[in-house]
């Protein structure tokens, strides 16, 4: 009897932590492509809640041919866009992916999508899927 | 003095004083908030681009308008499309408050191996009517950008997957074909609504 109650306590426990995901994705923006290019941007507040450090290693998109880690710097007035080789969030952190600095850059679109999925990887590990509807830049 | 007529006096007086300090406060002319406006506008340096529609683009194409000059790129999917949204929402919003002139939003590609005028053409168009998109030879374009202080460098990458570091300043050319005032980054779209008619009034 004791066993049991044991097992429906570590059951209990496996099932809070699957309805806590390791990395939660609030105000997420993907903005559509604008007319004849091929690449757009997609922004969002990342919160680790893990309690332990993640590294977003590399991320994925079926819609897109390739989903890469982007800032945009300002310095002395020049606009720089840089690859970032991970994105590392502390555990209880939040990072913010936004317009002018750290974003998500998509590139060459594989048809028109009503929904963009992005998938988030630590590793081999899927640790966030994040659905989006591609918003027009301009209301 | 009678005690009502104190209280009259000091009423007039405070009124009086009021209204000076009003008056004195009106008189201060508003300046432009965020824009350095140059002290003497300097003429642009000779250039031949073309625009969207494969028309020349030199000096001449500056007179008679006020326009609003950002140096960018189509490939660019964050700075360069919020810069034009935030160009494009202060012309609207000076529009709405009835401002004439109104500026016109011009964008010249620092990038000219990709930006073709069909491409630039697209990308302007999406902002809004009456939108410029320059692109052209690549010496030309450096001489438009050395007379003005623009920056710009293409960085390592794929045929078709680079990128292109450059000013993020927005240029404002008065009617004269001149560099009239300078709107340095961050941009915001108040900054422009609020100094754009002050600097088109004090032309």
């Amino acid at each position: 009897m004791r066993y049991c109650f044991f097992c429906a306590a570590l059951l209990l426990a496996a099932c809070g932590m699957e309805s806590q995901p390791p990395l939660v994705a609030n105000d997420v923006v993907v903005s559509a492509p604008m007319p004849g290019m091929k690449m757009s941007a997609a922004y969002m507040s990342l919160t680790n809640n893990s309690g332990q450090t993640l590294r977003i290693s590399r991320v994925t998109s079926p819609q897109y041919e390739s989903a890469e880690l982007h800032e945009t710097t300002m310095e002395d007035g020049i606009a720089r866009m840089r690859a970032l080789p991970d994105l590392k969030i502390s555990a209880g952190a939040t990072v913010t992916l936004q317009r002018g600095a750290k974003h998500l850059m998509l590139t060459r679109p594989a048809g028109n999508s009503d929904t963009v999925t992005l998938q988030f990887f630590d590793g081999d590990d899927l640790i966030l899927t994040v659905d989006a509807t591609p918003e027009s830049r301009i209301d | 003095m009678r005690p009502k007529n104190f209280i009259v006096a000091i009423v007039l007086a405070i009124a009086l004083a009021t209204g000076i300090f009003a008056a004195v406060r009106l008189k201060t002319p508003a300046e432009p908030a965020a824009a350095f406006v140059l002290p003497a506008p300097t003429p642009l340096p000779e250039f031949s681009l073309i625009d969207q529609f494969g028309k020349a683009v030199t000096v001449d194409s500056f007179e008679d308008h006020w326009s609003l000059v950002f140096f960018g790129f189509t490939h660019c999917p964050d700075i360069c499309p919020a810069t034009l949204q935030i160009l494009s929402a202060a012309k609207s919003e000076l529009e709405a408050a009835g401002q004439a002139p109104l500026p016109r939003i011009v964008l010249v590609s620092v990038d000219p191996e990709r930006d073709d005028p069909e491409l630039i053409g697209n990308y302007v168009d999406y902002f809004g009517k009456g939108n410029l998109g320059v692109t052209g030879n690549l010496d030309e374009l450096k001489k438009l950008t050395a007379g003005l202080g623009i920056y710009f460098e293409k960085q390592a990458g794929d045929a078709d997957n680079y990128g292109v570091d450059h000013s993020a300043a927005v240029l404002l050319i008065n009617p004269d074909g001149q560099f009239h005032a300078l709107f340095s980054a961050p941009h915001r779209t108040a900054n422009y609504v609020h100094d754009i008619p002050l600097i088109v009034a004090g032309h």
